[in-house]
């Protein structure tokens, strides 16, 4: 009997762990090779300049072949931790300037010499504090961007709008004429606005005087419930409930706004500045529509001012797994040379170093965003900042929020005590 | 069992010592099972032992770079407890688990039962589907089932509205969790319903015709054959399926991630979604490990009861 039961209980338990068990398996690099980690943007936007970088390194590094592999922002992260756990990261990768913070203190980014990298003198403030930590250069700045409203020409003044809207109140004013015009069609958005876009809706939040988190006394503490932001919110609410039709419960990048805009059936959106090239892409949009696109800056609901904008922008570092750490820098440095610098800024985005904007300079695709860059808003600068991203706090507030799911008020609370306990976890 | 045992005790006086020859034919079974335990032992026990090792430790970013974690006893487990997160989900989990079981293998027999009745042709064209259902791997069908549940442009919306149903324009499934989870209960047992149907068929096949007959002559309905009948058969292949599907039920991962473009809210966390998010998403790997730990736990204790009921069902007979 009790070697029946033993056969039983090894049996369930083989069972049990058969099916909560998963693994998985990578190639090893080789030593004449390095790989590069970079972002979906890179292949969307300038994939010449990544060219033109591997070109000029391997003149100087004949035989090293360098490896691209491009990544998308919700999983790299995953992907990351798991080839640093498996001895297999990449000897480059690209990081969005909030998810620095967590992984320098870390300790997993090889320290640097900013003079081995080209404008290093000039780079822009905000992404090179991204880089810094305790002291140390852990990455180098790539570029920064912010967010503008891209819109249908034709359809404003189909829809009787003389210029751009310059407060908030004539934005949605002239917004619901837009939806007078074309709303028939269920599928028309004259502000396409999906529900989980957390970084346009904090935009409103930081227009209205609130802010996320806040630090005194060595504390944080998640200030969304704030008159402030609760105003804000409920203000955003009424504005996406009026002007937009996209779901409720998708973020910014699927599908990014870019493509229903691209099939005709939206007006306008905030959008990052590659993504106006994006639209025009034959293979995911419509070239057809060069002529009549144009943005602007998201006016504020105070005369005369911009929404801040979310100032993105991403950084790379070597991992301090790399076994090939000065192959590494001098990819880097090549990538990041004037001339490709060019290239990125053609595609719709800000440069890494002040000595460089004049590239944005009278291009009518990358100044409007330049001039939102006005006025900008930033993460709180803490190392757990990406696990109040990666825990998806504020897309599910903007969805609950926008939705309808919860109230303004009960949402906002719930984000406000999730962010307070995880920027506080183990400090 | 204690008069084999006496037997076994009075053969072993009469021959105390063993043979050769039976040391051999008693460690064969054991040399036989020997391989496919040593490759259990390399791709399941070493990454549970591993797991095991890892819900001990804080093991964060900064041990994963270090590849070293730090032995923290228990901790993990005591704060797994008094999260009222981990309650919701494991009670969330349960549920969906017995929703989609139940589900499961009522569509499933049912339509075995079918099987039986109809036409030859029909039978091939039935079980031609179930084979092409069973055959679509779960990324694919989630996406087909994405686009068809799409706010813009799915099927759903479109026909519920063209049938009158209520205004679907641009219904968002995944707004309300309910509504959410029961697409994701369609998809699980849509794919599930394949295995159980072909299986229950076969075992009904083996149901020996003049047991049906002679019940139904003393005048049985068919609800009364399939309960006093069929049922009792069929017990030990529902024992296993009922098993199997809870294991599979209990670990959804993959219809929940896809559907929801790997960002689910905390809405739509089941157990796996809920260690996997603590692991890799919040860079907890200790936490997230005692979480896998518990779940094998629990799952250990459903698949206990119902192998040994397995077993004993197989002593009766």
């Amino acid at each position: 009997m009790k070697v029946r039961f033993l056969v039983v209980a090894i049996f369930a338990a083989a069972l049990a762990v058969a099916a909560t068990t998963a693994s998985g398996g990578t190639k090893r690099a080789q030593a004449d090779k390095i790989v590069v980690w970079l972002q979906d943007d890179a292949k969307n936007g300038w994939p010449d300049a990544v060219a033109a970088a591997t070109k000029s390194f391997q003149a100087k590094h004949p035989g090293v072949d360098v490896d691209v592999q491009y990544q998308q922002w919700t999983t790299h992260l995953t992907k990351l931790d798991a080839a640093i756990a498996g001895n297999n990261a990449p000897d480059v990768v690209e990081m969005g300037n909030t998810e620095t913070t967590k992984y320098m203190a870390a300790g997993a980014f090889a320290p640097l010499q900013a003079k081995s990298f080209p404008n290093s003198k000039n780079w822009l403030s905000g992404l090179k504090s991204s880089c810094t930590f305790g002291g140390k250069l852990l990455c180098v700045p790539y570029y920064t961007g912010a967010r503008a409203v891209i819109y249908r020409k034709d359809y404003y003044s189909a829809a009787g709008i003389k210029g751009t809207p310059t407060t908030l109140d004539k934005f949605v004013a002239d917004g619901k004429k837009l939806m007078k015009k074309y709303g028939k069609d269920r599928n028309f958005s004259a502000f396409y606005f999906p529900g989980k876009n957390w970084y346009a809706s904090m935009a409103f939040v930081y227009d209205y005087g609130g802010q996320i988190a806040v630090k005194k006394g060595g504390k944080w503490k998640g200030t969304l419930n704030s008159p402030q932001a609760i105003r804000a919110l409920t203000k955003l609410k009424s504005v996406v409930h009026s002007l937009s039709r996209a779901p409720l419960t998708v973020d910014e990048a699927h599908p990014y706004p870019s493509i229903p805009f691209a099939k005709g059936s939206v007006a306008s959106f905030v959008g990052n500045g590659w993504e106006w090239p994006y639209t025009l892409d034959p293979k995911v949009g419509n070239p057809d529509l060069a002529p009549v696109m144009a943005a602007y800056p998201m006016p504020s609901h105070i005369k005369g001012r911009y929404m801040p904008t979310f100032l993105g922008g991403s950084d790379l570092a070597v991992p301090v797994t790399s076994s090939k750490k000065s192959l590494a820098v001098d990819w880097i440095a090549a990538f990041t040379a004037s001339a490709n610098m060019r290239s990125i800024a053609k595609a719709g985005n800000i440069p890494n170093a002040t000595n460089l904007v004049g590239f944005t300079k009278g291009n009518p695709k990358v100044e409007p965003f330049a001039k939102a860059a006005k006025y900008s808003w930033f993460i709180p600068k803490s190392p757990n900042w990406a696990n109040v991203e990666n825990a998806n706090v504020l897309q599910d507030m903007c969805s609950q929020i926008l939705s309808g799911r919860k109230s303004v008020t009960a949402a906002t609370t719930t984000a406000s005590n999730a962010i307070t306990r995880i920027l506080n976890t183990g400090s | 069992m204690a008069v084999a045992e006496s037997d076994f005790s009075l053969a072993s006086r009469r021959r105390p010592r063993w043979s050769r020859h039976r040391v051999a034919s008693a460690a064969s079974p054991y040399g036989l099972l020997a391989p496919a335990l040593v490759v259990l032992g390399v791709v399941l026990g070493y990454p549970l032992y591993l797991i095991a090792r890892l819900s001990f430790e804080k093991y964060g970013l900064f041990e994963l770079i270090r590849h070293k974690g730090r032995w923290i006893g228990l901790d993990n487990y005591t704060a797994i407890i008094h999260d009222s997160q981990f309650w919701h989900v494991l009670l969330r989990t349960v549920g969906f688990t017995a929703v989609n079981v139940s589900l499961t293998m009522v569509l499933g027999t049912a339509i075995a039962l079918l099987l039986v009745r109809v036409s030859t042709v029909v039978r091939y064209m039935l079980t031609a589907a179930l084979v092409f259902v069973w055959a679509t791997p779960v990324v694919v069908a989630v996406d087909v089932w994405r686009w068809l549940v799409d706010p813009q442009f799915g099927l759903a919306n479109w026909l519920l509205t063209k049938l009158h149903v209520g205004n679907f324009v641009h219904h968002d499934w995944f707004v309300n969790p309910w509504s959410g989870f029961g697409v994701i209960t369609a998809v699980v047992v849509w794919g599930a319903i394949p295995f159980v149907a072909i299986t229950v068929f076969a075992g009904l096949s083996q149901v020996p015709a003049e047991l049906i007959e002679a019940a139904q002559i003393d005048g049985a309905r068919a609800w009364n054959v399939f309960r006093e009948v069929t049922l009792p058969l069929l017990k030990p292949i529902f024992v296993i399926l009922v098993s199997l599907s809870i294991i599979w039920d209990f670990q959804v991962f993959n219809q929940i991630w896809i559907m929801l473009d790997q960002r689910p809210s905390a809405d739509y966390y089941l157990m796996s979604v809920y260690s996997f998010v603590e692991s890799f998403r919040i860079s907890e790997y200790g936490l997230g490990s005692a979480i896998a730990v518990v779940m094998v736990l629990i799952m250990f204790g459903f698949t206990f009861v119902y192998v040994r009921q397995m077993v004993k069902a197989g002593e009766v007979r």
